[in-house]
Parts: C-alpha cells; sequence; structure tokens
C-alpha cells in the first residue's frame, strides 16, 4: 500500500499534465470547443426531461434538476467504468515502451472526467437556481457524496482495467451491465415513487450509483439529512475495492506487456 | 580483477521469463481452454551477466533469441519470472521514439508529456527544453500539433526529447536511423557523445554488426535465450559470424 502513495506522489504531476492534454486535444479541432463540454450535458438533460417529464408525466418536483444530478453522477461513473477496460489496450504503445505504474493511467483518466464532472455540477447549480429550488446548508454533502463516488468507481475501475487486458470481450459484457444498471439506477424517474417494498429497498442500497444519485438529490434538492450509515458501508467497501484492485495491478502490471 | 576495478551497473542474475499465465482469452474460451494445457514459451533461459559502468554492451543474436525481451526486462516493463535485475540504484531508460505523445497537441507540450513519463520533473524538462528545441531543429513546428509534422520531423523531436533527457543506464533497441541524412549524421554523433560519457551505461541491440563493433566495448551473444559468449567484440564477432553463417547452409 505504501508503494501505492508513493507512485500516485511521483507521478501524480505526469497525471495532471497528461489530463490537461487530453481535455486540449479533444477540444482542438471541433468548432464549438469546450461549449460541447456544457451543451452535451444540457441536451440530454432536455431531452430525458422533455420524454419522461411531459410525455410520461412525471410529476416529480424540479424535474429537470433531478434529471440533471442523476446525469452528472451517472455520466461519471459510466465514463470511468467504459474507459478503465480498454485502458492498457488504449496505451499500448505506452505500455510496452515505459514503466509506469498503471494506475497512473486511470488516474489520469479519472482527472478528466472529474473535470468534466465539475462543469456539469455548475451547470446544475444552476438550473437549480433557475427553477428556484429551496437551498440549504445540506448542500454541502455534495462534497463527502462525491468523494465516495470517486473512490468507489476508481477501485472498480482498477480491478476492470486489470482483467480488461486478458479477457477480451470483457467490454462487451461490461455495456450490456452499464445499460442495465442504467434503467435501474433510476436516472429519469424516482425509484422511491415508482417501487415500493423490498425491490426498492434493494435498488437504492445494493445498487451504489443509485444510492449514490439518491443521496445528491435528497441533499440538494429536498434538504434532508444523508443516510450516513449507508454511505460509510459502501466506502468501506469501496476502499476493500482499491484494495483489491491495487493488489492486482501491482501483480499483474509487469506482464501486460507481453499480452497486448 | 583487481579490487579497486571499475563498480557494476548493471547485474542480471539468472533471468528466466516466460510468456504464458496472462494469456489472452474470451469469456467463451475460457470455459472450453479449462481442460487444455496452458504453452508456455520461455525467452529468457536462464542469462546472467555483469555491466560495469559507462561501459557499452552489445547484444548480438538471430531473431527471436530474446534481445528485445532482455531490454524489456531491464527497462522494467516486464518483471521476470525467476532471477533478479539489479540496477544497483541506477535511473534506466528504453530509448523509444514518441511515447506518450499526443498528436493533437504542440511539439512543445509533447516534450513535457514524454518527458514526464520517462520519470523527470517538470523544473528539469524546462532547464532542457531549449536544448531539445535546438536539437530537433524544427523551427517554428515547435509550437504546432503534432499531427501536421512530417514522418521526418516527427522523429527528429521523438529522438531530440530521449537523447537530451538522459539517464544512468541507457537501453537502445536498434540504433536509429531517423530524418534526413544530415540529421542521421548529427543523430548518430549525438548518439556516439551519449554513450561514450565516462558515467553512462548503455546496452544496445542490433543486427547491424558494424554499429555494434563501432560502438560496443563488450558483445553479449544470446542464442536461443542463452548466453553463448560474452567479452571482446574482436574475438566474438566473426565467431558469431560463422555460426550465422552455417545456419544459412542449413
Amino acid at each position: 500500500m505504501n508503494k501505492f502513495f508513493s507512485n500516485i506522489r511521483k507521478y501524480h504531476k505526469y497525471a495532471i499534465r497528461s489530463a490537461k492534454a487530453e481535455l486540449k486535444s479533444e477540444v482542438a479541432d471541433s468548432y464549438l470547443n469546450w461549449l460541447w463540454w456544457i451543451i452535451e450535458p444540457v441536451c440530454f438533460m432536455l431531452i430525458y426531461t422533455f420524454i419522461f417529464g411531459y410525455v410520461f408525466h412525471n410529476k416529480t418536483p424540479y424535474f429537470a434538476s433531478f434529471v440533471f444530478i442523476g446525469l452528472t453522477a451517472w455520466d461519471f461513473f459510466n465514463r470511468m467504468v467504459k474507459g478503465s477496460v480498454r485502458l492498457i489496450v488504449s496505451n499500448r504503445d505506452l505500455v510496452k515502451k515505459v514503466y509506469i505504474p498503471k494506475y497512473i493511467l486511470l488516474l489520469a483518466k479519472s482527472y478528466t472526467y472529474l473535470f468534466k464532472m465539475g462543469i456539469s455540477m455548475v451547470i446544475t447549480f444552476c438550473l437549480m437556481f433557475a427553477q428556484g429550488v429551496h437551498l440549504s446548508w445540506h448542500i454541502l454533502f455534495f462534497i463527502p457524496i462525491t468523494i465516495i463516488l470517486y473512490v468507489l468507481t476508481f477501485g472498480i475501475g482498477m480491478i476492470l482495467m486489470n482483467y480488461g487486458v486478458t479477457v477480451n470481450d470483457l467490454s462487451n459484457l461490461i455495456n450490456v451491465f452499464l445499460r442495465m444498471v442504467f434503467y435501474l439506477s433510476g436516472v429519469f424517474y424516482n425509484i422511491n415513487e415508482r417501487l415500493a417494498g423490498t425491490l426498492c429497498f434493494v435498488l437504492l442500497r445494493v445498487n451504489p450509483i443509485a444510492m449514490i444519485m439518491n443521496e445528491f438529490r435528497r441533499t440538494m434538492l429536498y434538504n434532508q439529512l444523508p443516510s450516513f450509515k449507508w454511505l460509510a458501508a459502501w466506502l468501506i467497501i469501496a476502499l476493500i475495492l482499491n484494495a483489491i484492485g491495487i493488489h492486482l495491478i501491482h501483480k499483474n502490471e509487469n506482464s501486460y506487456a507481453k499480452v497486448i | 580483477m583487481s579490487s579497486n576495478e571499475k563498480k557494476i551497473a548493471l547485474s542480471v542474475r539468472n533471468l528466466h521469463i516466460f510468456y504464458r499465465g496472462l494469456k489472452k482469452t474470451s469469456i467463451r474460451s475460457s470455459w472450453m481452454r479449462l481442460k487444455d494445457k496452458v504453452e508456455i514459451f520461455e525467452a529468457l533461459k536462464g542469462v546472467s551477466f555483469d555491466l560495469e559502468e559507462g561501459k557499452i554492451l552489445g547484444i548480438i543474436g538471430k531473431n527471436g533469441s530474446g534481445k528485445s525481451t532482455m531490454l524489456r526486462a531491464i527497462a522494467g516493463i516486464f518483471s521476470p519470472d525467476e532471477g533478479t535485475i539489479d540496477l544497483h540504484g541506477r535511473r534506466v531508460s528504453l530509448l523509444s521514439i514518441g511515447v506518450g505523445f499526443n498528436k493533437k497537441l504542440t511539439g512543445r507540450e509533447n516534450i513535457y508529456l514524454s518527458g514526464m513519463l520517462l520519470g523527470f520533473s517538470e523544473e528539469q524538462i524546462a532547464e532542457k527544453e531549449k536544448e531539445i528545441t535546438d536539437f530537433a531543429d524544427i523551427g517554428k513546428f515547435i509550437d504546432r500539433p503534432v499531427k501536421t509534422y512530417s514522418s521526418g520531423m516527427y522523429s527528429k523531436l521523438a529522438f531530440a526529447i530521449t537523447a537530451i533527457l538522459e539517464t544512468d543506464i541507457m537501453l537502445i533497441d536498434e540504433v536509429l536511423s531517423v530524418g534526413d541524412q544530415r540529421f542521421k549524421e548529427k543523430s548518430y554523433n549525438k548518439m556516439k557523445e551519449l554513450i561514450s560519457d565516462e558515467t553512462r551505461t548503455v546496452v544496445i541491440v542490433s543486427h547491424s554488426l558494424s554499429t555494434i563493433e563501432e560502438l560496443c566495448d563488450e558483445v553479449l551473444w544470446l542464442n536461443d535465450g542463452e548466453v553463448i559468449e560474452q567479452g571482446d567484440p574482436e574475438e566474438i564477432l566473426p565467431r558469431y559470424m560463422e555460426f550465422m553463417k552455417s545456419k544459412k547452409k542449413k
């Protein structure tokens, strides 16, 4: 574990620079440049709000903000999971030529996604303000909840990254799985309203991303306290996943170059 | 050898590298393969050697004899399956072209990306930046995106980065011939200057025996993952040529 932290310290600056480079290159040759980081989430929010708010008559209060918070959390999770599976293979040239602790690649990637999530969060706040959501200090809970989301996805990312090297069709499996989780997470509907009993309980507690979305909404939109018990439980699980991921990568990273 | 001999920079002991274990698989085939035996290919079968500080070692051998595998193992890209590699605390880099380049960014930005990937700090690179851009000699293109470069300019910049940001032990896989005639000469001379530095230890893999003869103090002959001989180029190279000729006849 010490090795992990000393590696992070050593390569942290590289990760930041690499993340910046990637963001820069992403917008380097599109006409609207960085505006896309704003336009894209807003468009998706409009689509979901229109379909599920008007077509399906959803009566959830502050529905646009509700959807946007869900999308913000989901996009981060989705990008991390999808990105990590093919991460080593897509960095083939690099992996074959220099030694770099492999989670640094994930770290760099996560910074770019975190940046996009930050933009998304700012838009969320604007939207909440525009919709006249009553703001209270509970909103500050979005910081610890975001940290738990980050730690959790980083752990999952490391594990997927490791198996993504050797298992060719893991990305297909993950795509199907992500689609399922997307619909089960209540990005565009309120699980609490639509489902009841055990199913609701299970979906909101056992599915971490639904749980985190729900906590974001409770604290940011409805001025409630988060459920500390479940957040703590998932933080512990997240830390265990990280430990497993670090162990797997330390054990296997030097063999990746032989396989890809 | 007397006790005031030079320091050892690199020790390789009984190095084995296998290609197996982490084999590419798919979910479907992993069910079926449970019964099958895994095929093991042993790229290096117990290689041992020492290299003194400041020496230039050339590794020769036919295709598939494990030369590149060994370089990558020394560079830390592979870990040894058995045996040890001791660098005695020195920094090592595999001289390779354009590592970590992002083609949509400018040459200057890529100097930093590539350099930091090789383990240098931002300050160290900033110090050497002028030297690198001067050596690469690609003029205004240094501030344009790398994707607009010709292949010659690309390799010039890439070579300049690895050549100027130096480490204690340099590993070179095939001496590079990049750019036009003028740059080729310049880079060859730079390479010679780099590797003839007193404290720099160099390992070169090449199929060009004339290069090896000119640059190296010592030769290591590998065949099918085993060391045949290590020693003076003048003694080993003729025997190696003889060996390759006899192979050809068969």
